[in-house]
């Protein structure tokens, strides 16, 4: 951040306006594009003959899907991190992360809900949860929350997005035409005047304190989703802490990723500098080390008594079946990341990225870990069924359809972060004038 | 309709002539029927016979809906005719004895009731018949809880007495007969009585503790079925009481817990309307841009 | 030949009549029994039949009603079901032999997709040194149940007499009920259901559970439509050795079709129980543990059958 004194205003703006794509910028859409089409195929073919499409039976009732829907809340909580608490605690130098987070945090509530309709068995009949819902049922609260979430996430994308708006209408040539009119429909009006900041700031601080606590039951409830069960794994009353402690983890990691490719895509080592790396590296080894907590108290206490019902469920993510996914899961989401990290050496732009890569990734996994495993060790014998329901490997329509998921999300970050300054132009400059001054 | 039910009877008769047709030229393996017929005699009143069909499959009896039978009073020509009746999908035909079988009906004390199939496409023609001597049976009670069934036969126009017949003395119930003690069945004295103890106390009756006794003779060789009811306050007042509108968290979306509404209305009431205001916010920025 | 024809029509006309004639003339309390239905309006018309004792007597047409099949329930009298019943089953594990007579009979009635069954039989041991059986699993129809309690839109519901049914009209197909369920009861449609197109087309009826539908869950409803009629679910009757008893708690009485006894006796003097008791759901099926059985355990030759779906 000391650059920045030396910058001028005009070179900032710059630096910070939305870039075209280059080369690798299209083939990159490219491929994500393709992705969401086999995905779109697949999904078609689901539509058409069923779920058998799936590689989910009796037992297994929820896969990768479900696995994916928790995947997608987890991280959709960075916005409420990176934003709103950093924002609230004045942690300056978070302050160019906080459009990242939160355009991370928007698509990815958007596929959360769309991998859901994905899992239903009759997603023609969707408006039955609003015609007939039951405010008993843990899915009713979760639709409720994610709903409010999304509606929070993108106030909190677009309020703080006015002043840039403002700054990107200055430049009609460089945005197009299509661009520089969706620049005047979204926020002509913001004229900058004290009487508009004040309502704005005040209309952030609010957004901030509100989306704490929704972003905490967003996640919660959907733990609740498996602990208001009674089968083993999640029957735990920890799951709430669990999975907000990774959600925040998986956040900050997608960050670190995020903030690593926009940097070397867009050029933006004067504002994404080491510092920002090195602080938020101090961030993610905190997280993970919070989470591995809470993963010692989720497994450790169980095999400790060892109950009947979930002593095969235990035994088979320890050294069964499920052992070698299990530990690579807790290696690469967890322990590597904090050795990286707990080291200066280890807090340069380059391993950040790889251990915020590795927590991500991890971290998928664990949630197939969360869900699936669980699903073959029922109470009662698994006797008397088809071969195909002893295990459970997505089919391709799965892995298409999770991964166009995936896709989507990048897609839809992509794409906002091509609209929109990545950076908070507005923001930087006010900085750099309060650091000049 | 009388036209139509000549006409019904044509058609039905040459339908199923046509089929028969087809099978003598066909050289079909045509399954083989068993009949049983029945005598009830429910609670002294209208008598009526029943006809079961079964066919054995794979060693095994199976019913066999969608078969026309004929009934027939002691002898199966046109003036004995019961009635025609088809076998329901559970195998079963029931009919009454009309009015018009009076002279033969009367005619003696034991009777013949046979059932014949002409056979059709699948199955080959076949007959069932069963000899029952005319009887009834009769329940009454004690004031200590006694129960007694008498059965009659009828013999030369009088009833008499019966002994040695088994009777089943239960409680109705819903779907079965429960019986008032331990001993499943008891025998006629020469008297023609059975009488068992009730030993049933506190058996839920109605709201006013009344349960229906029934005596039956089930499958006599003799007499067929019998049997007969009565309704007696020796049962447990009853009134159910409905727990089914209560809020649970298990009941239907109308009746969810009262902490729950007021737990999930609020909170959304508070966040939306922080919501709502934040939007509304944004429409006075607005404005206050177009202004300046 | 007139007087033949009208006598031959005469006949017709009460063979017809006769299948629920009987039913119409006693007076069975019992109000599943149509034809003892209060406010039977006398239609004037008389028809003659004869008594025991020989004598003709006249009743009224219209107490001789045909067999009712009952009106098709509505969905609303399907979600209330039938008051002041509580339909419990008890299973006696001394008897069952894993002849799967059950599973047969309610996989055909309620057309269930081969290789799913709403009937499960496990070889059970509880533990290494106790005794091996078989046990039947139908859905316990809890009286807490956790599976109604997580459905989001009402999709799965308990009703005043104690049975649990699915409407597949409106089940999303979320299967959180499957995830809820601890007695793995519930079975899903993944693809479209293996059924003929004419039961396809039936309106669905949550009493029968027929139709299922591609994309719903599926599960044993306690022969709601039979129970409704006064008899027996079809796994009780299909049991050849009399393993499941089935009747109304509240008139405390249970019967396989051929042997009937006081529920609270039997469960008392045999030591009845229930399943996962510890979990607080409140089944409604009840099970006579395997002492004095009948036959020894057999494993079975075809354990752990396994088909291809």
């Amino acid at each position: 951040m000391e650059n920045l004194q030396s910058l001028e205003s005009e070179k900032i703006i710059q630096d910070l306006l939305p870039q075209k794509f280059g080369r690798k910028g299209k083939i990159f859409i490219g491929v994500l594009l393709a992705f969401c089409l086999v995905g779109l195929f697949a999904y078609y073919r689901q539509l058409r003959y069923g779920l058998v499409v799936t590689s989910m039976r009796d037992y297994v009732s929820w896969g990768i899907y479900i696995s994916n829907f928790v995947f997608f809340v987890a991280i959709s909580l960075v916005g409420s991190l990176i934003t709103a608490v950093f924002r609230l605690a004045n942690v300056e130098w978070s302050k160019p992360l906080t459009r990242i987070a939160e355009i991370i945090a928007v698509a990815a509530i958007i596929f959360a809900s769309l991998i859901i309709i994905v899992d239903m068995g009759s997603p023609e009949r969707f408006y039955n949860l609003f015609l007939y819902g039951r405010i008993q049922s843990p899915i009713m609260w979760d639709v409720i929350v994610i709903t409010t979430y999304f509606f929070i996430s993108l106030l909190l994308l677009y309020y703080p997005l006015l002043p840039d708006i403002k700054i990107l209408l200055r430049f009609k040539e460089k945005s197009g035409k299509g661009l520089h009119k969706l620049y005047k429909f979204l926020g002509s009006y913001w004229k900058e005047s004290p009487k508009q900041i004040k309502l704005s700031d005040k209309a952030i601080n609010i957004l901030c304190i509100t989306i704490i606590p929704v972003a905490f039951s967003i996640h919660t409830v959907t733990s609740w989703l498996f602990a208001t069960t009674y089968r083993p794994g999640w029957d735990s009353t920890n799951f709430g802490a669990y999975f907000i402690s990774g959600a925040f983890l998986v956040g900050a990691g997608s960050v670190v990723v995020a903030m690593y490719i926009f940097r070397k895509a867009y050029n933006l080592e004067n504002y994404i500098t080491p510092k920002h790396f090195e602080k938020m590296g101090r961030i993610v080894v905190l997280l993970a080390l919070l989470y591995l907590y809470f993963n010692i108290n989720e497994y450790l206490v169980p095999a400790f008594k060892m109950k009947k019902s979930e002593e095969a469920h235990l035994l088979g993510l320890f050294t069964g079946d499920y052992a070698p996914l299990f530990w690579f899961a807790i290696l690469t989401g967890m322990i590597i990341p904090i050795i990286i990290l707990l080291f200066k050496k280890g807090r340069k732009p380059v391993p950040v990225f790889v251990a915020g890569i590795m927590v991500v990734v991890g971290a998928w996994f664990k949630r197939y870990l969360i869900v699936t495993p669980t699903m073959l060790h029922p109470f009662m014998p698994m006797y008397n069924v088809p071969e195909s329901y002893h295990h459970y490997f997505p089919s391709w329509e799965e892995w298409a359809i999770a991964l166009g998921s995936l896709a989507g999300t990048m897609l839809v970050i992509t794409i906002l972060g091509r609209i929109f300054p990545i950076i908070p132009i507005q923001e930087t400059l006010n900085e750099q004038h309060e650091t000049a001054a | 309709m009388k036209l139509l039910h000549k006409k019904l009877l044509g058609l039905l008769s040459i339908v199923l002539l046509i089929p028969g047709y087809k099978a003598f030229s066909q050289d079909a393996q045509k399954g083989t029927l068993s009949i049983a017929i029945g005598y009830y005699n429910e609670n002294n009143q209208i008598p009526y016979v029943k006809a079961k069909v079964k066919t054995k499959v794979d060693g095994r009896f199976k019913t066999v809906a969608g078969i026309p039978l004929k009934l027939y009073l002691n002898k199966d020509s046109a003036g004995n005719l019961i009635a025609q009746v088809v076998t329901n999908d559970k195998g079963e035909a029931a009919a009454i004895i009309p009015a018009s079988l009076k002279s033969q009906w009367g005619a003696g004390p034991s009777h013949s009731f046979v059932a014949t199939f002409d056979g059709n496409k699948k199955y080959d023609a076949a007959t069932g018949d069963v000899t029952v001597g005319k009887a009834k049976i009769e329940i009454d009670t004690t004031s200590d809880r006694k129960i007694i069934a008498t059965v009659y036969e009828m013999k030369d126009t009088a009833w008499k007495p019966v002994k040695g017949v088994d009777v089943i003395v239960a409680i109705k119930r819903m779907d079965a007969d429960l019986n008032v003690n331990e001993t499943a069945t008891f025998s006629t004295d020469s008297t023609g009585k059975a009488s068992a103890d009730f030993k049933r106390d506190s058996l839920a009756g109605d709201a006013n503790g009344n349960i229906t006794l029934v005596a039956k003779v089930e499958d006599n060789d003799q007499f067929g079925n019998l049997s007969i009811q009565k309704t007696v306050p020796w049962g447990a007042k009853f009134v159910p009481v409905n727990t089914f509108d209560r809020r649970t968290l298990f009941a239907t979306r109308d009746k969810a817990p009262i902490w729950l509404i007021l737990m999930a209305t609020s909170i959304i009431v508070v966040v939306w309307g922080i919501l709502i205001g934040l939007v509304v916010n944004l429409f006075k920025i607005k404005k206050l841009g177009q202004e300046a | 030949m007139k007087s033949e024809n009208n006598s031959r029509r005469e006949f017709l006309f009460t063979g017809l009549l006769a299948a629920g004639a009987v039913v119409g003339c006693s007076p069975k309390k019992d109000v599943f029994e149509a034809g003892a239905e209060p406010g039977v309006v006398a239609s004037g018309k008389k028809v003659k039949l004869l008594s025991v004792d020989g004598q003709v007597i006249e009743v009224d047409e219209a107490f001789l009603k045909p067999v009712p099949e009952l009106p098709p329930v509505t969905n609303a009298e399907a979600r209330l079901g039938i008051a002041g019943k509580k339909f419990v089953m008890v299973i006696d594990l001394s008897r069952c032999k894993n002849l799967r007579k059950c599973q047969e009979a309610c996989d055909r009635e309620h057309h269930v997709n081969p290789g799913q069954h709403w009937v499960k039989v496990y070889p059970m041991q509880d533990a290494d040194h106790t005794s091996p059986y078989w046990e039947p699993t139908t859905c316990m129809h809890c009286d807490e149940p956790p599976c109604v309690k997580v459905c989001p839109v009402d999709a799965t519901f308990k009703r005043q007499d104690g049975i649990v049914l699915i409407d597949s009209d409106r089940c999303i197909g979320c299967r959180f009920c499957m995830a809820a369920c601890p007695y793995s009861t519930r079975v899903f449609n993944w693809s479209a259901p293996d059924i003929s197109a004419e039961i396809a087309k039936l309106p669905y009826s949550c009493e029968t559970s027929v139709p299922q539908k591609k994309g719903t869950v599926g599960k044993c409803d306690f022969c709601a439509d039979m129970t409704r009629k006064g008899e027996l679910p079809h796994c009780v009757s299909a049991c050849p050795n009399g393993t499941f008893f089935f009747g109304d708690m509240n008139e405390d009485t249970v019967s396989n079709g051929s042997e009937t006894f006081r529920f609270s006796d039997l469960i008392r003097d045999k030591a009845g129980y229930r399943l996962m008791e510890d979990l607080g759901t409140k089944p409604s099926v009840y099970y006579l543990p395997p002492v004095s059985r009948n036959f020894p355990f057999e494993p079975s030759v075809d354990s752990d059958l396994k088909s291809k779906i």
